[in-house]
């Protein structure tokens, strides 16, 4: 156990013992166990304690071994981000280790922050590999088991494999190569999985690659095959990634990949948020080669487009309108499952209040959500306003109810309205109230006066009589002014200022009663 | 303008127009409108005010959280006016309806750091069938509901112009 203190003592120094011990798999469990505390305190360790509550008991006694070494270690381990890579692709070989036993338990513990949406499939997917693990981790103290697991002979047995888990246990906040390297490794782990070494082999010189197809299988990932399946269902851009995800590994624990690529996916977004100066080239690099891994690896033509978009897309959240919702975390944003799914909240928010500019006229000028919900309550107002003003003209107006009248009225209904020469006249007079209604941002009195009480519409009477006093006047003809509203306010402003002016001076006194 | 003739039956604008023109004729068919006077005048008012609504809810059919709530809220009225025992019962049942068709859209209503719930509050009284809504659903609604009151007021204007020349 000398090693282990080693590790505990060192922050990466340790990866030299682990380097040393890395073809053993015993000691390896050893060093796992340490790497795992390392890991964990550097970078798992507040996810660890978020996700306890959701984890298996496992993960929460796994994390609870883990945690109290690593509880020493969790100030003083701070990966240095340079330097140390050989070493770090040591300890990354070590935890792609402990990821082909099914799962790592930090990732088990990171638990999708899209438990929101479909917790149950999510961290079902999560922690149905991930049992093992923890089991596996559990038993890693006593050195054998892991042994015992077949994955970890593929993937040890990878050369560029240590190289990818060094830079995958620098994920802790450290350069975005070394986020990447989640990716990797998650790549490794489904490697692991799918025993499929042509993988690695592509994989050692683009550890972006991961990223990509982990977002995809990260996006399809959930429930074993039937997700998968349906993540084979084409969708937009973004589910080409994962349609892409689901071609490439048809029932091959492609759960656990898209489970791995999730947890690769958070742990990714992580440490970008908590990386504060990320370099993006680097990134892009990573994300290029990733690119070119994808093809190479996954050989579908799909993956081009879709590791293109999902490169892309990398700064986006994704949402596959499946039926749980996919969300990344941005970059340098929280991820915890709260507040993506306040972000999740907010962008559908703020998509409804873009409809609803649209459809409310003089929206366009107001900015903020405060204003335009005022601007939407008033044109909601002004709208009830205007039926009740109808209604009540409808109950004044004498129908002359011929045999036709109905039908000529249905057929009316749907005419053109500048086809009805008659029509300016009313309308405009209609308009006349219509427009002391609603204004936008123009507070006349007579508005409040003339609505909202039902007793005032009474005083309407007289106005109706005023109104159509007003039909004498040379309107301009305004066609389809009683289409828009917007149309109303301007033409308040230009024409019907003196006309109502004219024709409800004589009402205004009793409409402002009220 | 080249504003066809023909119109889509099945559009919103063709099921509110049919269904207030019929309501419209009832009403003018129960009572002649010779008198006008005020309270005469007045409650015309009302009945049709409830038929248009009446008519744009049954448009809607329920397929809005807003046209269910005027719907329940409209045959909670005319049930209580009918029999006032028969709103309780009524009121019970129609309830645990909206209720159930609410919660399915309705999360816990909370500043969820966007900031503007003394408008959203204002907004929930507008709509109806606000009260049950988190602010996503309470937007869309408004939305449709916005789209429905612009339809039932061009064609009501439409109608009014019909009659009043």
């Amino acid at each position: 156990m000398e090693k282990d203190q080693v590790f505990m003592g060192e922050g990466l120094n340790r990866a030299a013992a682990v380097q040393a011990g890395w073809n053993s798999c015993s000691f390896g469990m050893e060093m796992e166990t340490d790497e795992l505390n390392c890991v964990g305190s550097c970078f798992l360790n507040p996810k660890w304690h978020n996700s306890m509550d959701q984890s298996d008991p496992f993960e929460s006694a796994l994390s609870s071994m883990v945690c109290s070494p690593a509880a020493s270690n969790a100030g003083s381990t701070n990966f240095p981000a340079s330097g140390d890579n050989t070493m770090m692709t040591d300890l990354i070989g070590k935890l792609g280790n402990i990821c082909n036993t099914g799962d790592i338990s930090p990732q088990s513990l990171i638990k999708p922050p899209n438990n929101n949406n479909n917790c149950s499939s999510n961290t079902s997917c999560y922690t149905s590999p991930l049992d093992s693990p923890p089991k596996l981790n559990l038993s890693m103290m006593g050195g054998n088991q892991i042994l015992k697991h077949p994955s970890l002979v593929p993937v040890s047995a990878d050369p560029g494999f240590a190289e990818r888990a060094a830079r995958f246990s620098c994920f802790n906040g450290l350069n975005a190569q070394l986020g990447v390297t989640e990716a990797e490794f998650v790549q490794l782990t489904r490697v692991s999985t799918n025993q499929s070494i042509m993988v690695t082999g592509s994989q050692v010189h683009v550890p972006d690659s991961n990223k990509n197809t982990l977002q995809d299988g990260n996006s399809c990932s959930d429930k074993r095959n039937s997700r998968l399946s349906r993540c084979s269902s084409p969708e937009n851009g973004d589910s080409k990634d994962e349609s892409s995800i689901s071609e490439q590994i048809p029932g091959v624990g492609s759960s656990i990949k898209a489970q791995n690529d999730a947890n690769a996916r958070k742990r990714k977004s992580m440490p970008r948020g908590k990386a504060k100066e990320t370099p993006s080239p680097a990134a892009a690099d990573a994300k290029i080669a990733e690119e070119n891994d994808e093809s190479t690896a996954k050989r579908s033509k799909q993956q081009n487009d879709s590791a293109k978009a999902e490169n892309k897309e990398n700064p986006k959240p994704p949402e596959p309108p499946k039926d749980y919702i996919h969300v990344r975390a941005r970059r340098g944003q929280a991820t915890d499952s709260h507040s993506l799914a306040e972000r999740v909240r907010r962008e559908k928010i703020s998509e409804r209040m873009k409809f609803l500019q649209d459809l409310v006229p003089g929206c366009n000028k107001v900015t903020g959500k405060a204003l335009m919900l005022d601007e939407i309550i008033n044109y909601v107002q002004s709208l009830q306003r205007q039926v009740e003003f109808l209604s009540m003209k409808l109950a004044t107006v004498n129908p002359r109810m011929n045999a036709n009248t109905e039908a000529l009225l249905s057929k009316d209904m749907f005419r053109s309205r500048g086809s009805l020469p008659h029509s300016h006249y009313p309308m405009d007079s209609s308009a006349l109230a219509f427009g002391l209604r609603y204004q936008p941002q123009q507070g006349l009195p007579m508005n409040n006066g003339i609505s909202n009480d039902t007793q005032v519409q009474f005083s309407m009477n007289p106005a109706n009589a005023a109104l159509h006093k007003t039909q004498g006047l040379q309107l301009p003809p305004v066609d389809g002014i009683s289409d828009a509203n917007p149309q109303i306010g301007s033409f308040w402003d230009d024409d019907l200022q003196s006309i109502v002016q004219m024709g409800f001076g004589q009402n205004q006194p009793q409409s402002c009663q009220s | 303008m080249n504003n066809p003739h023909h119109l889509n039956p099945t559009s919103l604008k063709s099921r509110f127009t049919t269904r207030f023109l019929r309501a419209l004729t009832k009403i003018r068919a129960q009572k002649p409108i010779s008198s006008s006077s005020p309270t005469e005048i007045f409650r015309r008012y009302r009945r049709i005010k409830v038929a248009a609504d009446k008519s744009m809810a049954y448009s809607v059919r329920s397929r809005r959280i807003w046209s269910r709530a005027m719907l329940w809220k409209l045959r909670s009225r005319s049930y209580r006016r009918q029999d006032p025992c028969s709103g309780r019962r009524f009121g019970k049942t129609n309830q645990a309806i909206m209720k159930k068709s609410s919660n399915e859209n309705t999360t816990t209503r909370r500043e969820d750091g966007v900031g503007f719930v003394e408008e959203a509050d204002e907004l929930r009284q507008l709509v109806p069938g606000g009260e049950t809504m988190n602010l996503c659903n309470l937007l869309d609604e408004t939305a449709h509901y916005i789209k429905c009151l612009t339809t039932q007021v061009q064609v009501m204007k439409k109608i009014a112009d019909f009659y009043s020349f």
